[in-house]
């Protein structure tokens, strides 16, 4: 399966921004799905009496969850949903009839998704930018942390297909992943990943499992390396785990693929 | 195998002991069976397809019978390599289905129903412009083809309503033209009427044979509507319960299980009397209208006496409905089973 060569990926992908572009309730829907939990926590942090050990001030807190809906989104994947319902409806035997490599579709659906979204979070983010400004300080940012920070939205990216590809692929065998995917994707991503709280204000012990686990590098680890908290060893460590986690998990996934094929029934009879 | 398949020939699907078998779940009912099943499972094995042996040369259409259940499906699924065999072999194109080659996934299509092809969301364009780059096909073909398509199966008018929003005619003739496109060299067609009024049928049969005049694909056909395949097929491949009960002309299958023809007769007045001892019986009579059932080689004979009464205001003959006698070997396949 070499998702490299296949032809017609440009035109799998525009047809994937032609369909979401099709559905714009869905869109916006989607839109507030990643507004709303960050900003309720952001007000929840913002409201609450701060620790003495906790390293993060009401202006860390406002930079955190101001860019909590946009590394959500570019490292969202929906892929768990879409398979299921492919192995359910039977549409996974059209993608399977094609010369083009099937999962590679489900890797296009999620840059046209977590793309578009962009055309509701940016206008979002940059008012309640204006709107928190002085209270956000943001003169660390160099050339070189900024290329760090858009390389880590891609390995986290990444992680997180894997990591809710290897799961959706369990469709094969399991009627509903959802509330696999709710259990071993969904309820660690949100606590070690760094949606409900920062990982940073983690004890040391958790904030070390974070560390290890794959969740830490799908959120939190760009904001970290945004806010500069990160030194330059920290996040080359953090880039060499993640892209190990990419690494088992694909070869997890296509494990899973190749045995979820031969047990694999489609619809009819 | 059947006679016409003994000269030399180039087969494109070959299968040898072909078998698949499924597990299925069992259960009886109550909530008490439920308790016990959910920690002691009950499986059946399902022999779906059983020892298929098949060989379907290049450019026939091939008709693929059998009632529901009895495995078509399954054998078309592992023929274009969405199942593997649990045992047996396959060959189809000089391929292994199931490895799911690209060239050969570029050779087939599979139409099964009408949400195989298409994009849900979009129009119908908007796939064929997919297909159109994921098979390679340069712009003069792909111009030329879609041109061809859409004149023989008249879908210009829906070519940029979004998929969803089509009538079921509508959307089988665009599945069609998508599986088409990239003219394969096999096509199976499960059920590809289903649903459809009878001028929809006769529209997509005719396309079907037109097309089939032009291009020559072997095209191995499942439908439960026998029009389809007395009009498309002239061999027909009959399974029950996953076993091949039999393989040959359309016409030796009529005259195996039915050595008689029906001959229908209106009379203009009096009666007309045929009797078993010359090989006909009367099956049926309505006022002046009779049908007989009458042996072949007694046909010309019966004809001929019914044309000498000079009587006859209108005569036909014509097989037993190809619905009947699948029905009738079915059952006597059961019988002997």
């Amino acid at each position: 399966m070499n998702i490299f060569a296949a032809s017609g990926k440009l035109e799998v992908l525009a047809a994937y921004f032609k369909i979401i572009l099709t559905y714009r309730g869905m869109l916006l829907i989607h839109g507030l799905r990643l507004l709303l939990l960050p900003m309720v926590l952001a007000s929840a942090w913002l409201s609450i009496e701060k620790t003495p050990g906790n390293p993060y001030g009401d202006s860390d807190y406002l930079l955190y969850y101001l860019l909590v809906p946009l590394i959500m989104n570019l490292t969202d994947s929906r892929i768990v949903f879409k398979f299921s319902l492919a192995v359910k409806d039977g549409s996974l035997n059209r993608d399977l009839l094609k010369p083009f490599p099937p999962l590679l579709g489900y890797l296009l659906e999620s840059i046209a998704n977590n793309a578009l979204q962009l055309v509701y979070l940016i206008p979002f983010s940059f008012a309640f930018w204006l709107f928190v400004r002085d209270r956000i300080v943001l003169t660390h940012l160099q050339p070189s942390l900024l290329l760090f920070f858009l390389i880590a939205i891609i390995v986290g990216w990444l992680a997180r297909l894997v990591v809710s590809g290897s799961i959706a692929l369990f469709s094969f065998w399991i009627e509903d992943v959802t509330t696999l995917n709710l259990v071993l994707n969904g309820g660690i991503w949100a606590l070690l990943g760094g949606m409900i709280v920062p990982v940073a204000t983690f004890p040391e012990k958790i904030r070390y499992i974070a560390g290890l686990l794959p969740y830490r590098y799908m959120l939190s680890f760009p904001i970290e390396i945004f806010s500069g908290r990160l030194s330059t060893a920290e996040i080359y460590q953090g880039f060499v785990t993640a892209i190990m986690w990419i690494v088992l998990f694909s070869v997890i996934m296509r494990i899973i693929w190749k045995s979820g094929l031969k047990t694999y029934t489609a619809y009819g009879g | 195998m059947p006679d016409m398949n003994e000269q030399p020939q180039k087969y494109v699907i070959l299968t040898h002991a072909l078998n698949r078998e499924f597990k299925v779940r069992q259960k009886t009912e109550g909530l008490a069976a439920s308790i016990r099943n959910f920690f002691a499972p009950d499986y059946k094995t399902v022999n779906a397809v059983n020892q298929l042996e098949m060989q379907i040369g290049q450019g026939e259409i091939v008709g693929f019978l059998g009632p529901n259940g009895a495995g078509k499906t399954t054998t078309l699924k592992m023929l274009s390599g969405l199942l593997v065999p649990t045992s047996g072999t396959i060959e189809v194109l000089g391929h292994t289905p199931f490895s799911r080659n690209h060239n050969f996934l570029r050779s087939i299509s599979l139409v099964m129903g009408q949400k195989q092809n298409l994009w849900w969301d979009l129009p119908p364009i908007e796939t064929f412009a997919i297909h159109r780059r994921i098979y390679g096909l340069s712009d003069q073909e792909y111009n030329e083809r879609i041109r061809e398509l859409v004149e023989m199966l008249e879908i210009a008018d829906c070519l940029e309503t979004q998929t969803r929003k089509l009538s079921l005619g509508q959307r089988m003739r665009c599945e069609l033209a998508v599986s088409l496109l990239h003219q394969p060299k096999i096509l199976f067609l499960d059920e590809p009427t289903i649903g459809l009024d009878i001028l929809m049928q006769k529209k997509i049969r005719n396309f079907l044979l037109d097309y089939h005049r032009r291009f020559k694909p072997a095209i191995l056909l499942t439908s439960h509507y026998m029009d389809d395949v007395a009009a498309l097929a002239q061999r027909v491949i009959v399974i029950d319960h996953g076993t091949k009960v039999f393989d040959g002309y359309l016409s030796d299958l009529t005259h195996k299980l039915h050595p008689e023809k029906i001959v229908s007769v209106v009379l203009n007045n009096g009666e007309f009397a045929c009797k078993p001892e010359e090989g006909c019986r009367l099956i049926h009579q309505d006022g002046q209208h009779y049908r007989f059932l009458v042996e072949r080689n007694r046909v010309p004979e019966i004809a001929a006496k019914l044309y000498a009464t000079g009587n006859i205001a209108d005569l036909t003959i014509e097989d037993p409905p190809l619905e009947d006698l699948i029905g009738q070997l079915f059952k006597s396949e059961t019988r002997n089973s």
